[in-house]
């Protein structure tokens, strides 16, 4: 029997690429030797991100890293990936929330429903904007063109804030050629990483999300085929991955925001951003009432956010 | 299968369609149809319909259409026709002056429009009959004419150096102003050869007789007012980019109204001219997206088979050589695919294998998008196979030869290969500018 | 069966004739669009819609204007040797080598067909038989794809465009075969 092949598209450009997925596959690839080998891609190498799910349903790729907005993923739970308002605060809240708090058996359901396996969820970075001119109010975020996620950028309009969706990798151009004023999209480590520093000017300290939230995926057909220690690998890799993010990315936001030198940082008053937190969870509702599944997993950011409140400091602050 | 042997297999059927004179389009996508669904199963055969989604959000395209209906409002209409004799005027008394203002012509007409081939009607229809009948060397004026046009995609607007940025993820903004100084170096190398030939031999590009030299100093500086109309032009586009105060497509489009109010307010928007300019941005436009969207596909289906691992290997680690000889060698591959490979088909598929290999390499690639548009616009000049060689043919006289053609370009692409070299040994030619305007 | 091929040209030719002679103003649409963005950006609030409608127009645009383009001879080919050869052997070679574009654009065709059928909420590996099905009832619109951008357009329009589109390129593409097929069996078709 011949190797088995791979192809995996990441929605990441190959300089984030090098830190938040390549180390997995090639501590995969190394141990699985002459059975199977993975071959990355980079985001919108082989088909758009845009077509990315429907060519993991189709086997046209067989996996995917990605959170559920940006590949407008056809489910239920599409709106909670990627960074879906305040609904964490720490990177730590989104392993926890999948593992002990039930959403990977509401996702497991979800995308065996549309033919795909959802093998692992984890997190990295919040999400801050990356502005060319400061921002120190509310007001200064009207008419913004920004490059975000598609359900944030839902949720910033009424802040005024014009969401613009481009491929990933055309985005430190478009700054550069105006067709974006900035980006809410990342912390600050991956503005650094992947340029974004170099054609931005200041960094918002307030953020609109406290972790990202993806996963890894895979053609259901092509993830049956496996045999039971290479799925085994498989999760122990993804693990091994999301731990890597955990520690580069919390290290990271501290270090540059303390030592960066290519974005000055700014902040909203907390009292004005208030508004923003309060706004959130009005929109959460809005989401809860679009769906009966939505409405499950809001409920559980309630009891989640809840339940950190009570357990006090260090999980939350006041 | 192995991946060398899938980047050749591909790589020769293209070649081997290409050559039996089908449209490009269709032998690209062709070949990559076939080889998605034979050797990537399951699903391969979506990939060229997901390249279609791909070039949907390659948002700079939009600027296609706009400097290509730019360019033709600028040829059909002979709103040039004034800039030509502002030249003619002041340069006849220089031996060898009405050549050497053909080219200041195509200077101004590069920054009026994104394409060569405008420059080349202009050159064809307005320049070319008077210089032959001033009695100028036939071979030199076709020279001038092509050589002239090839600054069209150097100096900004400059459609190749778009789809160039696209493919590089590099700011437009930034390669525009690269290309200028070289552009207008590579014309004052143009000029500065015309200059000393005619010097040796006048016979070459005679003086304007007295009797049409005397021409008024009042008409004289009248004529000059011709030389504000691509100033204008060039500035309601550039300006408001540079600043920040449109992006790109939108600048595309202002330019484009700009010319056609332009052509509208010298009268010259008839009947014609715009069924002309609008039937031809729809043939040009759909021309270049078909051909993107085909290598689009192709790119995706040779890269997701591996071939691209293969080219990559092959230049870096088998032949062993340092970054200098690879990138000649790259160069130089330029020049021999641009004898089989049409000026788009050889941007989308060729340019994606090699700027991640010169980037790796550690050369800029602004620096490295000026190098690459000067060389296939050599590339296109040469024989046996070139774009311009093409539309100089066809446009062309019939007392002007294909070998007259193939004759002329010889020096020219001298001149360009010496502005190469000194581009590439003193790269602050191309990144003085961007640097400057950019603040680095 | 020359009268069918004769039909067959002359309504394919004269179809994309007059459908490319209305798209070739779509560059006015692109302009305009573009040109009011500019416009409401510099004077009031930058738009959601313009970036994506102009793509939309710029996609609609070349694609169903695509056989008109073809009809006026735009496609470049690669004439280092077919320019030198006779009508006579250039339809001899065209029509071999017209069937990979063909080939080329049935993939197209068949890959719009699939992804359209997706942006209508059908998941399965057989488009052909889901529109059938929805033609006759037995299938019905599923969840509707949306682009994920903040305005959040349907997706099956423009992509039922490109299926007539690359249908329409296709209908072009036999069309040239049969000309070619003409011209080889020097038979008159009575097309203008
Ligand atoms: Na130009
Ligand atoms: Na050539």
């Amino acid at each position: 029997q011949g190797t088995i092949k791979w192809r995996m598209q990441t929605y990441a450009g190959p300089a984030l690429a090098e830190h938040v997925i390549k180390p997995a596959i090639d501590s995969f690839n190394k141990i699985a030797g002459d059975r199977m080998q993975i071959e990355l891609f980079f985001a919108d190498q082989l088909v758009p991100t845009g077509e990315l799910f429907r060519a993991m349903q189709n086997g046209t790729i067989d996996a995917v890293q990605s959170d559920d907005d940006s590949m407008a993923s056809p489910t239920e739970v599409t709106v909670f990936g990627g960074y879906f308002p305040f609904a964490s605060r720490y990177s730590l809240d989104v392993p926890v929330l999948f593992n002990q708090y039930g959403l990977n058996e509401i996702w497991d359901q979800e995308y065996s429903a549309v033919g795909v396996k959802h093998i692992s969820a984890g997190a990295w970075d919040p999400c801050h904007f990356a502005t060319k001119d400061p921002i120190n109010s509310l007001e200064d975020l009207k008419g913004k063109r920004v490059f975000t996620f598609p359900t944030a950028g839902r949720f910033l309009t009424q802040f005024g804030v014009v969401p613009v969706t481009l491929p990933w990798e055309d985005i430190e151009v478009a700054v550069q050629t105006g067709e974006l004023d900035g980006i809410a999209w990342s912390g600050i480590t991956e503005d650094y990483t992947v340029g974004w520093a170099d054609v931005t000017n200041y960094f918002l300290t307030n953020n609109i999300s406290g972790a990202w939230a993806g996963s890894f995926f895979a053609n259901m057909e092509s993830y049956n085929a496996l045999p039971d220690d290479l799925k085994e690998l498989l999760k122990v890799c993804m693990d091994q991955s999301h731990y890597y993010r955990q520690w580069w990315y919390w290290g990271g936001e501290a270090n540059l925001r303390v030592n960066g030198t290519k974005m000055e940082l700014t902040s909203i008053p907390d009292a004005e951003w208030q508004q923003v937190e309060d706004a959130a969870l009005k929109f959460w509702d809005e989401i809860a009432a679009e769906s009966e599944t939505k409405a499950k997993v809001v409920e559980i950011f309630k009891q989640y956010n809840a339940d950190m409140v009570k357990a006090g400091r260090p999980y939350r602050y006041g | 299968m192995s991946y060398e042997l899938i980047a050749i297999l591909m790589f020769a059927s293209m070649m081997l369609m290409l050559m039996t004179g089908q449209r490009v389009f269709g032998a690209i996508g062709g070949v990559a149809a076939l080889a998605a669904i034979l050797l990537w199963d399951p699903g391969g055969s979506n990939i060229p319909f997901s390249a279609a989604m791909k070039l949907m959000k390659w948002y700079p395209l939009l600027t296609l259409p706009m400097f290509i209906f730019m360019g033709y409002v600028l040829s059909e209409s002979k709103i040039a026709d004034d800039l030509y004799r502002m030249f003619h005027v002041w340069m006849g008394p220089v031996s060898g002056g009405l050549a050497i203002g053909t080219i200041g012509l195509m200077v101004l007409v590069s920054a009026m429009n994104g394409l060569s081939v405008a420059g080349m009607a202009i050159g064809a229809t307005i320049a070319l009959p008077e210089l032959l009948r001033r009695g100028y060397d036939k071979r030199m004026v076709t020279g001038v004419i092509q050589a002239g046009s090839s600054l069209g995609i150097l100096v900004p607007p400059s459609v190749v150096l778009v789809l160039y940025a696209m493919i590089a993820r590099q700011p437009v903004g930034q390669l525009w102003l690269a290309g200028i100084l070289p552009g207008l170096m590579m014309a004052a190398a143009f000029i500065l050869y015309i200059y000393l030939r005619c010097k040796a031999n006048p016979a070459l590009g005679p003086v304007l007789p007295a009797a049409e030299r005397t021409v008024p100093l009042a008409e004289k500086l009248r004529l000059l007012r011709a030389g504000l109309l691509p100033i204008v032009i060039f500035a309601a586009m550039m300006v408001p980019f540079v600043n920040g105060w449109t992006s790109l497509v939108e600048s595309s489009a202002i330019g484009a109204l700009t010319a056609f109010m332009a052509a509208v307010l010298k009268g010259r928007m008839n009947r014609e001219v715009f069924e002309v300019s609008v039937r031809q941005t729809l043939a040009i436009s759909c021309m270049f997206m078909w051909i993107i969207l085909a290598a689009l596909g192709f790119g995706a289906v040779f890269d997701g088979l591996g071939a691209v691992k293969a080219i990559d290997q092959l230049f870096t680690e088998q032949l062993g050589l340092n970054p200098w000889m690879i990138l000649i060698l790259m160069q130089l591959s330029f020049l021999l695919m641009g004898t089989f490979l049409d000026d788009t088909a050889m941007l989308v598929i060729v340019a994606p294998l090699y700027v991640p290999l010169v980037a790796a390499l550690g050369f800029d690639l602004i620096w490295y998008g000026v190098l690459y548009t000067i060389t296939t616009q050599i590339a296109y000049m040469t024989p046996p196979f070139g774009y311009n060689l093409f539309l100089m043919r066809a446009m062309a006289p019939p007392e002007i030869t294909l070998k007259d053609i193939y004759g002329s370009i010889l020096p020219f692409v001298i001149v360009m290969i010496g502005c190469l070299a000194l581009i590439m040994t003193f790269p602050q030619i191309a990144l003085w500018l961007p640097d400057y305007v950019y603040g680095k | 069966m020359r009268r069918i091929a004769s039909v067959y040209v002359r309504w394919v030719d004269a179809v994309n004739y007059r459908i490319g002679r209305v798209m070739m103003y779509g560059m006015f649409v692109m302009m305009g669009i573009l040109l009011w963005s500019s416009i409401s950006k510099t004077f009031f609030l930058p738009t959601l819609w313009t970036l994506e409608m102009a793509q939309f127009a710029m996609v609609a645009y070349y694609i169903t204007g695509g056989p008109y383009a073809m009809q006026l001879g735009a496609n470049v080919r690669m004439d280092l040797f077919y320019h030198d050869w006779s009508v006579r052997k250039k339809a001899w070679f065209d029509a071999f080598t017209v069937l990979l574009l063909i080939f080329y654009l049935g993939v197209l065709l068949y890959g719009a067909l699939g992804s359209t059928a997706y942006s209508l909420g059908y998941w399965g590996q057989e488009p052909l038989s889901f529109f059938a099905g929805l033609l006759v009832g037995a299938e019905e619109v599923g969840r509707l794809e949306r682009s994920s951008t903040a305005w959040r357009p349907y997706i099956w329009p423009i992509k039922a465009v490109m299926i007539a589109g690359f249908f329409l390129m296709l209908l072009q593409a036999i069309s040239e075969l049969i000309k070619d097929i003409a011209t080889i069996g020097e038979v008159d078709l009575n097309v203008v």
